[in-house]
């Protein structure tokens, strides 16, 4: 006959999962929902901060498209009568200059301050004095800021654009799909580089200028200032070593469809490796900022 | 509640050599140890309300950067509840709440509500723990009138209500509150002392307090801890620390024709046509017993006696370091 324990222990496992044990399981997951939920909420309300001023960016709008014409025509200028040039045909370059000049505020490209400001008003006490992720929280905030900055100025400046000409689109839904996955690795990783730039104030007085020097390299390396093929070779391929051409140049090229099959499948691979690395380096220079605040006091 | 044991926190700092400037100090070894905190030590209980003092640059917020888990002693114990601040922030911070009177802890651009309802979900508070909470202090606070206005647009009055409020919505054993009637009216101090008895008396929150205006430490705190350079000078009852150095009494005697007063045990310290005023010692003379002394030779129209004031006391304390001796 079979012991009572076995049968009733048989009897249980085969009606709920594995038996772990009860606290922690329910715990664990609550925990995660709570983050996730206090995560889309500090998300939300930036969002909803940036949503606040309407009137200036419509005004932001506007300056964004002005220069995206000027650069438009200078870029089809340098055509000179071609069909092309490095690869770009006159389509290529307008729609570069609707996505670049789209991208600026999604991405920050004009530099971010705001965990420097933070840490030199002292208010960096307060928000690591609160049960929660601190870069998490960053994050968070970025994400609705990034997705204002989508919303009211990189789909508006796109489609204005498209109402005026002839630009190139992803043409099928896994087209659309690549660029979707791409925009938003390049929002994470231009997120990962400028918290870490940032990151430099709780070293130095004033990191404004290591700031200025580092988010210029990302204009000129990225694909911002200029298409990354209108590059010199050298310095082509130096980028190629740095994560800044897939905050830009990666989501360009996808969406004019110059990466196909394995080129866009290794493209986007990078990118969500530097990102993943960017991120790890960030929270390791954070915990060792804060560990300098501790010790050597604020 | 707190048990902090020879406690102590050093900073190093690259000493200025003199000429030759930034460069010459960055180059050199040598440096310079500021003993922020010094072999400091003392208990507070549960529920109680205690007033921690002391002139500026004394230790005071070095001292609540380590009880809040910002900063790691150099040596010594610190236990808060049991817990070791820095070494469990994440579960530590959840148990305390601070107000700064100095910076708020809201979002500076959204509506107070919003701010408040954030911290609900960065404290997990539950659902209906958080709205109870909300109704309790909102109206208590009197917060209903800008609920909808962003903090920055409040006065220093509201703003403070809802940091106030803010601090406590998870419920916190333990609450710091610094400065937190700096710049305010008469009346909104005192409506905000009102609110930290109330929340002390019916919570049981153990409140530390920081703060210059001693009227705060008068109305809230049976106990105080004075510290300057680091170590703590006194800790104990705020009237024996009055009885202790309160310093001299003053008798004003409105004389009816302006004469020399001169009587034992007091001494004459402002003269002002038929006004004098006598300052004395309770160890040395009774009020009754001086009054009877200059009424038996002098004709008197009017009197009266002035009691220290903590202020005189604590500036005394602080002026010449009474209790370091």
């Amino acid at each position: 006959m079979v012991p009572p324990l076995t049968l009733e222990y048989a009897g249980r496992s085969m009606t709920s999962p594995p038996a772990l044990p009860s606290a922690s399981a329910p715990g664990a997951r609550g925990e995660l929902l709570a983050s996730a939920r206090l995560f889309v909420e500090v998300a939300r309300l930036a969002l909803r901060r940036q949503l606040a001023y309407r009137a200036a960016a419509f005004a932001g709008l506007v300056t964004n498209l002005f220069f995206g014409l000027l650069r438009s025509s200078v870029l089809l200028a340098l055509l000179a009568g071609q069909d092309s040039a490095y690869g770009l045909g006159a389509r290529d370059l307008v729609t570069y200059t609707a996505l670049t000049q789209g991208l600026i505020v999604y991405l920050s490209l004009f530099g971010w301050w705001d965990l420097m400001q933070n840490v030199y008003r002292g208010d960096v006490a307060t928000d690591l004095m609160r049960p929660m992720s601190f870069y998490g929280f960053w994050l968070a905030q970025d994400a609705g800021r990034a997705l204002a900055g989508l919303l009211m100025r990189g789909l508006p400046l796109v489609l204005a654009y498209a109402l005026f000409f002839p630009i190139v689109t992803p043409t099928s839904p896994t087209g659309w799909a690549a660029f979707l996955v791409s925009l938003l690795l390049a929002g994470l990783l231009s997120f990962a580089y400028r918290f870490l730039v940032n990151l430099a104030a709780f070293w130095s007085p004033d990191a404004r200028g290591i700031g200025r020097f580092a988010f210029t390299i990302v204009g000129l390396l990225s694909g911002f200032l200029m298409p990354l093929a209108f590059l010199p070779g050298w310095l082509r391929e130096a980028a190629g070593f740095t994560p800044f051409p897939h905050m830009v140049g990666t989501v360009v090229d996808v969406w004019l469809g110059k990466l196909q099959g394995a080129a866009l499948a290794r493209a986007l691979c990078e990118q969500a490796a530097w990102t993943v690395a960017l991120v790890l380096l960030g929270r390791w220079l954070l915990g060792r900022a804060r560990r300098r605040l501790e010790i050597g006091g604020g | 509640m707190i048990e902090v044991e020879h406690l102590s926190k050093h900073f190093t700092l690259r000493a200025p050599t003199g000429g030759g400037g930034a460069l010459r100090s960055f180059l050199s070894r040598e440096r310079r140890v500021v003993r922020a905190v010094d072999d400091l030590s003392f208990r507070v209980g549960a529920g109680e309300i205690v007033g921690y003092l002391g002139p500026n640059g004394a230790g005071k917020s070095t001292t609540i950067k380590m009880l809040t888990g910002l900063l790691v002693p150099t040596s010594g114990d610190l236990r808060v509840d049991g817990v070791v601040p820095w070494r469990a922030r994440r579960t530590y911070v959840a148990r305390i709440g601070a107000v700064f009177g100095q910076r708020t802890t809201l979002w500076w651009d959204l509506p107070v509500i919003e701010s408040l309802e954030l911290l609900g979900h960065v404290y997990r508070v539950p659902p209906g723990r958080l709205r109870s909470n909300l109704r309790e202090f909102g109206e208590l606070l009197g917060l209903g009138e800008f609920l909808h206005t962003p903090v920055r647009a409040l006065s220093l009055g509201q703003r403070m209500r809802a940091d106030l409020c803010a601090a406590l919505l998870h419920d916190p054993h333990l609450l710091f509150l610094d400065e937190p009637t700096i710049g305010l009216d008469v009346v909104a101090k005192e409506r905000i002392r009102e609110f930290v008895r109330r929340v002390n008396r019916e919570r049981g929150t153990t409140v530390l307090l920081t703060t210059h205006d001693l009227a705060d430490v008068q109305k809230l705190c049976r106990r105080v801890m004075i510290i300057d350079h680091g170590r703590l000078l006194y800790d104990g009852d705020l009237g024996a620390l009055q009885d202790r150095f309160g310093g001299e009494r003053r008798l004003v005697v409105d004389l009816a024709e302006a004469a020399d007063v001169e009587v034992e045990g007091a001494r004459v310290v402002e003269r002002d046509g038929p006004r004098v005023t006598l300052a004395f010692r309770r160890e040395d003379v009774s009020a009754s017993d001086l009054i009877r002394r200059v009424t038996e030779r002098h004709a008197v129209r009017d009197l009266s006696v002035l009691e220290p004031d903590i202020e005189g006391t604590v500036r005394e304390i602080y002026e010449k370091n009474l209790l370091g001796a």
